[in-house]
């Protein structure tokens, strides 16, 4: 089991690694390294998602993070001259924080009503940035300098990416294993013992309280790890479009985040991932189907979840019973 | 003072009308519904293709709007809704349906109906003017009083009437409900279709006055979201409530809060934040919906 | 078991299919313009619009043989993406235009799209026409970008200044919705009212695009009463209504906006309430319109089955695209001989009567010409139809 295991990671991160940037060399798609580059920064975003999701909440409000993140960086880079890789933690820690503040009340609802505060609360985003003085409002912030370099000890480590001869290379290197560090968190936190505690969380919250968990803290918790996520994510495009607006981030981004997950299969730790790639991908490669695009992106949706109401991982689910 | 006060009345009873719809399809079946808006938006097109393209009268594009959304509710319910639900683990993975219903109408309404804002013109001429202390044109006082008529049917059908009275038992509890003769599935795709035919009739009410464009669908679910949260979900009076109170906060917020410009509606929400933290149930509801 | 080799398998070969498909058109002598822009959600009007007036044109002219430049006759190809509105997908958008080869591109129509893209442009060689107006796009060190109509900070003093010499108006009020580009233009706005010396009553009241009731919005506006009502980025589907709220709330004064609208939605949504409504527009008025603007009119709507006013703004950015490069055939798939052209381009104005030019403009605004040069036309609506109200050159 183990070794299967392995060799799996191992195919995984070849194929990330090696074969996807070959396939792009050798048919000249250049254009993937973006949309592939999305594909992994909106799945360690979609990954806090799916970690609330494992607490048995619905959260509608990633978006939020992830403009709150990009904000960050953007102002730490354009007003206090910081280096961009010092910014990404900054960025995911800050969003982390205010979660913390953000998740203690609202934690305590559950269901429908959590998944409606998350929802104004990208909203409140939204309208917070426009009002902002510090955000620059409605003109938002651009010409933001592209990753400078990062060294340890005169050691360069990553190169100033404005030197480089091709960046997205670089953006896609970068996104890729942000993604793969994400997922094995996740994984790992899953398969712990706060994954095992998680779990008693989304099966039954009061049962879990009475015999002793520390229900509140650990909502807490799982929150603020997602917000991390989001936050990171958020910095990262902030990087690649340098600029940021408002609506850099808005509630059908949120609403996506969430859709992933579905897609993908709540009961999969690597279920944002592909639902990530099979939608945010998939909208790309429709668009040659013009006028069509969304009538056939939004009918395969649905095809997708009359034929696999439980996510399309639960394809590969053997024993029929969720991991 | 007169004036904020109609308008949040006004506001508040096509809000109301438009969270029955959603919060009648939450209760019966613990399905949020994100396509809640684009059936609106649907039936508005409907009453606008009839009136403003086929000539014909006003009443007749209502009455369209309501049997077509009815039918595509029940449909939706019995071919995509009960199937879905019947085989995923989780309740939350009808969001992914209702999600792609939504985004599936959209681009329906796109190549039905096309991109532009359409309206038909107004039913009634007129404003009512007193004094200049309150001024509400005749259309808007009429379509305020058909939803409010509206809004009244509907709960005494809920109340009195067999169909309504099954309902109500299956919002209650669905097992008691089956246990004591109720046909489930039958009662879901009649509460379904009951659901989806508001939406239309508000669709086909409002563009009389604000008209319809193919991009109104998701922000209206959201409001009406909200309204549900307000109220409480899944309870009748709490939609209602909702409605009207979410009118009322409008109005009043933007009058009082215009000097503060931009941050009008961040005040909105953040209020409504707080309040869903210390009422997590709504004003109503059954905690934990 | 089956069932899932089946569904791998089918989509696997599907997207190959659609991976490989793109690229197999590549070798023909075809010109490729893109679009990138909103065609689908709340704002697809402005990509819509703008995506058929380019299709509409590229159409008309293949008919005709096609567009000489050089020695090489092309047939004018439209490449769209739909961005939703979103700056990720509008980056994309782009790299897809680096993809097929691509130049020359129209969009994206909203403020954060343009800025998100322009790294994307740069890298790649591409020139794109946005419908936003921030000025760091167009000023140095910026270069790729050539703003695809008249902004509002130019338009909009050329109106307040007639109504306040035509019209005696003293007082103005702003109302925007809260968004980043409505809100920017009011605040470009209030500054050029009150150079102008007039008196800004109100400028802070904002509203959420998906409002179905202005009155409350509109409300304490009316109580300041303003001469001039501006409805700052107003996008056409709110327009109607805040005419019709004001009106209905018995304001009697002027309401002028800085973008363009549409004169059947109008007449839909406000009916006879949106007379002496004052906006911008091309050059379809019955006054200013030449016969191949005419006959563009007749054709989007034969394709399309109706035509769109906003579509008056959007005719000239693939004119522009193609002129200079029959000016400089050199410049087909090399950006810097474009940028050259641009400074001493000119050619006449096939869609206007009378002896109008099209040249690059902006330098007083940009410091550069990047902005393409459209007649200023201001409209005033009148019983279902826009009449010309005066008409102003941008430098």
């Amino acid at each position: 089991m183990t070794q299967s295991r392995l060799l799996g990671v191992g195919a995984f991160l070849l194929g990330v690694f090696v074969l996807v940037p070959a396939f792009i060399h050798l048919t000249g798609r250049w254009d993937f390294y973006y949309t592939l580059t999305s594909v992994a920064l909106l799945s360690v975003s979609a990954a806090g998602v799916w970690l609330t999701f494992y607490i048995g909440r619905i959260n509608i409000g990633q978006g939020a993070y992830a403009l709150l993140g990009g904000y960050v960086s953007a102002i730490l880079m354009t007003q206090g001259g910081v280096n961009f890789w010092l910014t990404l933690p900054l960025a995911g820690l800050f969003c982390a924080a205010v979660s913390v503040l953000i998740g203690v009340p609202i934690l305590r609802l559950r269901g429908v009503y959590f998944a409606m505060v998350t929802l104004v609360l990208t909203e409140v985003a939204r309208l917070t940035a426009l009002a902002l003085p510090i955000t620059n409002g409605a003109k938002g912030i651009t010409s933001i300098p592209l990753p400078g370099e990062l060294s340890i000890f005169g050691l360069t480590l990553i190169p100033d990416f404005a030197t480089l001869e091709n960046p997205k290379l670089a953006f896609y290197l970068m996104a890729a294993a942000l993604m793969v560090l994400t997922y094995l968190v996740l994984w790992r936190i899953v398969n712990s013992r706060l994954g095992h505690l998680c779990r008693s969380l989304q099966q039954n919250e009061e049962l879990s309280a009475s015999i002793g968990v520390n229900t509140a803290m650990l909502r807490v918790l799982a929150y603020a790890i997602s917000s991390f996520f989001g936050g990171l994510a958020g910095a990262i495009f902030v990087a690649i479009s340098q600029s940021i607006y408002p609506s850099s981030f808005v509630v059908s981004d949120s609403v996506n985040f969430m859709l992933y997950c579905f897609l993908g299969g709540l009961g999969y730790v690597f279920g944002p991932m592909l639902g990530t790639l099979l939608l945010y991908f998939g909208w790309d490669l429709l668009s040659v189907a013009r006028e069509y695009q969304l009538l056939i992106y939004s009918g395969t949706m649905i095809a997708l979840m009359l034929i696999l109401p439980n996510g399309v991982l639960s394809l590969f689910d053997r024993k029929g019973g969720s991991k | 003072m007169e004036q904020i006060l109609a308008n949040g009345l006004y506001l508040g009873a096509q809000y109301a009308l438009i969270a029955l719809g959603l919060t009648l399809i939450f209760s019966l079946m613990n399905v949020l519904n994100f396509a809640h808006g684009q059936m609106y938006v649907f039936g508005g097109f409907v009453t606008y293709t009839v009136v403003a393209q086929f000539g014909l009268p006003f009443i007749v594009g209502l009455l369209a709007s309501a049997v077509t959304l009815a039918v595509m509710g029940a449909l939706i319910e019995r071919f995509l809704f009960r199937p879905v639900i019947r085989k995923s683990k989780r309740d939350e993975s009808t969001m992914l349906l209702a999600a792609g219903i939504a985004f599936f109408l959209d681009a329906v309404i796109l190549l039905l109906f096309g991109e532009k804002q359409r309206g038909v013109p107004k039913i009634v001429n007129g404003v009512f003017n007193w004094d200049m202390r309150l001024i509400m044109p005749y259309d808007r006082i009429l379509i305020a009083a058909l939803a409010v008529a509206l809004i009244v049917s509907f709960i005494l059908f809920m109340q009195y009437s067999r169909t309504g009275r099954a309902m109500r038992a299956l919002a209650q509890d669905r097992m008691a409900a089956q246990l004591m003769g109720v046909d489930v599935d039958r009662y879901s795709m009649i509460g379904f279709a009951i659901g989806a035919m508001l939406a239309g009739l508000v669709g086909g009410l409002l563009v009389t006055i604000t008209g319809v464009n193919l991009g109104m669908g998701g922000p209206t679910s959201v409001k009406a979201f909200l309204m549900i949260m307000i109220g409480g979900a899944g309870v009748i009076s709490g939609a209602i409530a909702g409605g009207f109170i979410l009118g009322m906060m409008e109005s009043v917020g933007l009058t009082v809060l215009a000097a503060y410009g931009d941050i009008t509606y961040l005040v909105i929400f953040i209020t409504l934040m707080i309040f869903l933290a210390i009422r997590p149930q709504g004003l109503m509801g059954k905690p934990w919906g | 078991m089956k069932r899932r080799v089946f569904l791998a398998t089918t989509g696997l070969t599907l997207a190959l299919a659609f991976a490989t498909n793109t690229a197999a058109w590549a070798e023909n002598a075809k010109l490729k313009i893109g679009f990138v822009g909103v065609t689908s959600g709340p704002a697809a009007a402005w990509g819509i619009s703008n995506q058929r007036s380019m299709e509409t044109r590229a159409a008309w002219l293949n008919e005709l043989g096609g567009v000489k430049i050089g020695d090489t006759t092309y047939d004018v190809e439209i490449v769209a993406f739909d961005d939703q509105k979103d700056p990720k997908r509008a980056i994309a958008g782009m790299e897809k235009m680096a993809q097929d080869g691509v130049h020359y591109v129209v969009g994206p129509n909203v403020d954060d799209g343009a800025a998100a893209v322009r790294p994307v442009a740069e890298q790649n060689g591409i020139i794109y026409f946005p419908y936003a107006f921030p000025k760091e796009l167009y000023t140095p060190p910026a270069s790729n970008a050539i703003l695809g109509m008249v902004a509002n900070y130019q338009s909009g003093p050329a109106i307040y200044k007639y109504l306040m010499d035509n019209k005696g108006v003293k007082k103005v009020a702003f109302v925007a919705a809260n968004e980043s580009d409505p809100l920017s233009q009011r605040d470009g706005g209030v500054e050029a009212a009150k150079a102008l010396g007039l008196e800004v009553v109100s400028d802070s009241v904002t509203y959420q695009v998906d409002t179905t009731d202005f009155t409350p919005v509109l409300l304490p506006v009316i109580q300041t009463a303003p001469d001039l009502l501006v409805l700052s980025g107003v996008s056409p589907a709110n327009a109607p209504q805040l005419i019709r709220s004001a009106r209905e709330l018995g304001y009697t004064g002027l309401i002028s906006t800085e973008t363009a609208q549409d004169a059947t939605v109008l007449m839909e949504g406000a009916g006879e309430l949106a007379n002496g409504f004052i906006s911008v527009g091309g050059a379809s008025t019955p006054e200013l319109a030449s016969d191949a603007m005419k006959e563009f009119v007749d054709r989007y709507t034969k394709m399309f089955g109706e035509y769109n006013d906003e579509s008056n703004t959007k005719v000239y950015a693939l004119e522009y695209i193609i002129e200079t490069l029959k000016a400089n055939p050199a410049a087909i798939d090399n950006v810097e001989e474009f940028k050259k052209t641009i400074d001493t381009f000119s050619a006449p104005n096939p869609f206007m009567v009378g002896d109008a030019k099209l040249s690059y403009v902006g330098t007083t605004s940009f410091g550069q010409k990047r902005q393409v040069s459209v007649p200023l036309v201001v409209n005033e609506f009148k019983d279902g139809k826009f009449e010309t109200l005066f008409v102003a050159q941008v430098d």
